[in-house]
């Protein structure tokens, strides 16, 4: 049984090298290596069971610690005193230096702002200006600021609503032009792209946790772990008709952390 | 002979007779519960076999290390196959290193003079889920890319210090020039480092206090020589190991970033959810409160809480677990007798409770997905799994301390059944002497 198991194991890793090096099917390459293995276990296993020794062979446990040492000299460690730690003290200093690069290593952050100016044009991501109405009523659009495609942070989405369906905010009025929203496709929960637009509840889906946030109210958050509404990028039209952004965002964009300033 | 040769060469160098006639002569308990701890150990080997294979065609670079991994899938069938196992490994290695944690939690071989161990071998796991979530990531595929923008966001919740970490993090904003390279570093040079280092400590002071075992001896570590039973059984068990994961790779394809694309951070995958071992956290930042407390002025996340509050505090019990069961059970001695789950029915409850807790925790990581197929809203099945958390996981726990109570009643019953007065003999004194059965 052990040596028919061990021809099997020698037949299946020579096959395993000859489809590797003919380049055959993956799939054929990790049948024959499993099946070298598994005759390789197959030929340690029975060899074990032929052994039929006994299996209550007995070794005493000897009880560990607790030892007792030489003391060390007195001096160095065991008195008491300000004077008498002062190893303590130096060896720990030592260790206080040490942690300096690391903390070195932080700068301050930056600001984590977006590549949004006053002015920019709004193009979708293969650099292509939109006009107002060039997202249909309900279609929804990713979009950059021009030659910012795929610019960190600034991603954002364009949405088509009917001319007078948003509930705009006093402070927000003119930032919609033609009912063309725009709000930050970076989720204030955790980072990711907030995906999914349904018109019919004009409501935007989170697919990482599932947030849901208010189209139509300032994308307040409806429902989900999400505790901020995604921020509102102000847009206009210029003279040639192309949306524009009036500037960068007035929220900070994105998650949420420690020094995020309200 | 030639191994003789090598043998003595070594032997009247360095005196290494002795050593492997002790370690050949020494006893090891055997249990087909053992052997978990090794399967772990086997899929780690096979990592770091890989692993190193595969660090020679990433690419770390933010504008070629998607590339560089998708190349993998078009030539060579090795090139293909090295990922596959890599990842099968990454995943056996967690798989079963969870086991071989549950059946020493089970059993109770964390107790003194055990608990050192039990808190390297709680390290291990840690660290072999942040090893299998930096590795996960390095393709730079859309569905990776979207788990490392969770976990930016989660380091960027930290109370204080939480921007400069993400910042160290990222090497600057997100995803930042570093990202990748600090990934790498962290998944081939740091992690593994700690692992290798913390697997020594734990096989060492396995070595050094013997392992447990079932039968009822305190003084005597009982069971078959390493050599060539011990030595055999373990050959076994590898390449059993190796033959699971060659098979698994072989006919399931993972992680098919192909498929997914190459991350950019307006793009999601839908549905999004991370491997498996990790997915827990993902249903705890699902069914988090959407809260945001404020500490004079400064915002806590809502995804603090359970994205590192609840991990911390899990950890935090499971570590000092141990002291928490010998002050329970007000039994501080040593132990070298494994204890059979049914003798102490709280402990298997609370295992239970900490198992179905996390498996909650993972079924709310594919709501979006169950929403769809059930017709059910997202929103009724948060609301369900918020009270499945704390109902179903206790629920188990008090069912499983039932059960465990039945199986020590009737194990208890049976002993005492064989313990039964076989014979009654007239003594000396004239009174009469109980002869039980030798056995048992």
């Amino acid at each position: 049984m052990t040596r028919a198991a061990l021809a099997v194991a020698i037949v299946a890793a020579l096959a395993a090298t000859v489809a590797a090096a003919l380049h055959l099917s993956p799939a054929l390459l990790a049948f024959a290596a499993a099946l070298a293995a598994f005759a390789i276990a197959s030929a340690a296993g029975s060899a074990a069971l032929a052994l039929r020794g006994p299996d209550d062979l007995r070794e005493p446990r000897h009880e560990r610690g607790p030892s007792r040492l030489e003391a060390l000299p007195d001096d160095m460690v065991t008195r008491g005193g300000v004077f008498g730690r002062m190893w303590t003290y130096a060896l720990g200093a030592f260790v206080v230096l040490g942690a300096v690069p690391f903390v070195a290593l932080a700068r301050k952050p930056g600001p984590r702002g977006t590549a949004w100016t006053g002015g920019a044009r709004v193009v979708d991501v293969d650099g292509r200006a939109l006009r107002a109405d060039d997202v249909a009523v309900g279609g929804v659009e990713t979009v950059f600021p021009e030659y910012h495609v795929g610019a960190p942070e600034s991603a954002t989405l364009l949405i088509r609503l009917e001319d007078d369906a948003l509930r705009t905010r006093p402070e927000r009025v003119g930032w919609a032009p033609h009912g063309n929203v725009a709000y930050s496709k970076i989720c204030t929960h955790a980072g990711c792209p907030v995906a999914i637009y349904r018109h019919e509840s004009y409501q935007l889906y989170c697919p990482c946790h599932q947030s849901v946030f208010d189209v139509l109210d300032a994308a307040k958050p409806l429902s989900g772990p999400a505790t901020r509404a995604l921020p509102q990028l102000a847009l206009d039209v210029d003279a040639a008709g192309f949306l524009i952004a009036r500037g960068d965002y007035t929220e900070p964009v994105g998650p949420d952390d420690w020094w995020r300033t309200p | 002979m030639m191994v003789r040769r090598i043998g003595r060469f070594f032997d009247e160098r360095l005196g290494s007779d002795s050593a492997v006639r002790y370690f050949a002569a020494k006893i090891y308990p055997d249990h087909w519960s053992f052997y978990f701890g090794e399967f772990a150990l086997y899929a780690f080997a096979m990592l770091v076999a890989t692993g190193m294979w595969l660090t020679f065609v990433y690419d770390a670079s933010p504008a070629r290390a998607y590339a560089s991994v998708a190349a993998l899938s078009r030539d060579a069938p090795v090139g293909y196959l090295m990922r596959q196992v890599h990842h099968w490994s990454a995943v056996t290695f967690v798989a079963a290193i969870l086991v071989h944690m549950a059946r020493i939690f089970f059993t109770a071989a964390f107790r003194k003079p055990r608990e050192l161990n039990w808190i390297v071998g709680v390290l291990l796991l840690v660290l072999a889920s942040l090893t299998g979530f930096t590795g996960y990531s390095l393709p730079n595929d859309v569905l990776s890319g979207t788990g490392v923008r969770i976990a930016d966001s989660v380091l960027l919740a930290l109370p204080f210090a939480g921007p400069w970490a993400a910042d160290v993090f990222t090497g600057g904003g997100y995803p930042g020039p570093l990202l990748l390279s600090h990934l790498y570093t962290i998944h081939v040079y740091f992690l593994p480092v700690a692992i290798a280092g913390l697997l020594l400590a734990h096989l060492g002071m396995l070595t050094y206090q013997k392992h447990t075992q079932f039968v009822a001896d305190p003084t005597h570590v009982v069971g078959r020589r390493f050599w060539p039973d011990y030595a055999l059984r373990t050959l076994a068990a590898l390449g059993a190991t190796v033959g699971v994961i060659l098979a698994l790779a072989g006919t399931f394809e993972i992680n098919p970033i192909e498929q997914y694309g190459e991350y950019r951070d307006y793009i999601v995958p839908n549905p999004a959810a991370p491997d498996w071992y990790a997915a827990f956290l993902d249903g705890a930042l699902r069914l988090g409160p959407g809260f945001e407390l404020r500490i004079a002025g400064h915002p806590i996340p809502a995804i603090f809480w359970p994205g590192i509050a609840l991990p911390l505090l899990v950890f935090a019990v499971v570590i000092v677990w141990p002291w928490i069961d010998a002050y329970a059970t007000r039994d501080a001695r040593k132990h070298h007798v494994l204890e059979p789950p049914s003798g102490a029915p709280w402990r298997v409850g609370a295992g239970v409770t900490l198992i179905v807790a996390g498996f909650v925790l993972t079924l709310a990581a594919s709501d979006d997905q169950q929403s769809r197929s059930l017709h059910v809203s997202v929103t009724a099945l948060v609301t369900f799994y918020r009270w499945a958390l704390p109902l179903a996981s206790l629920g188990a726990g008090a069912i499983a301390v039932v059960l465990a109570r039945d199986v020590g009643a009737r194990a208890e019953g049976r002993s005492r059944k064989s313990e039964r007065v076989v014979a009654l003999r007239r003594n000396a004194r004239g009174g009469f002497d109980e002869e039980r059965p030798k056995s048992a």
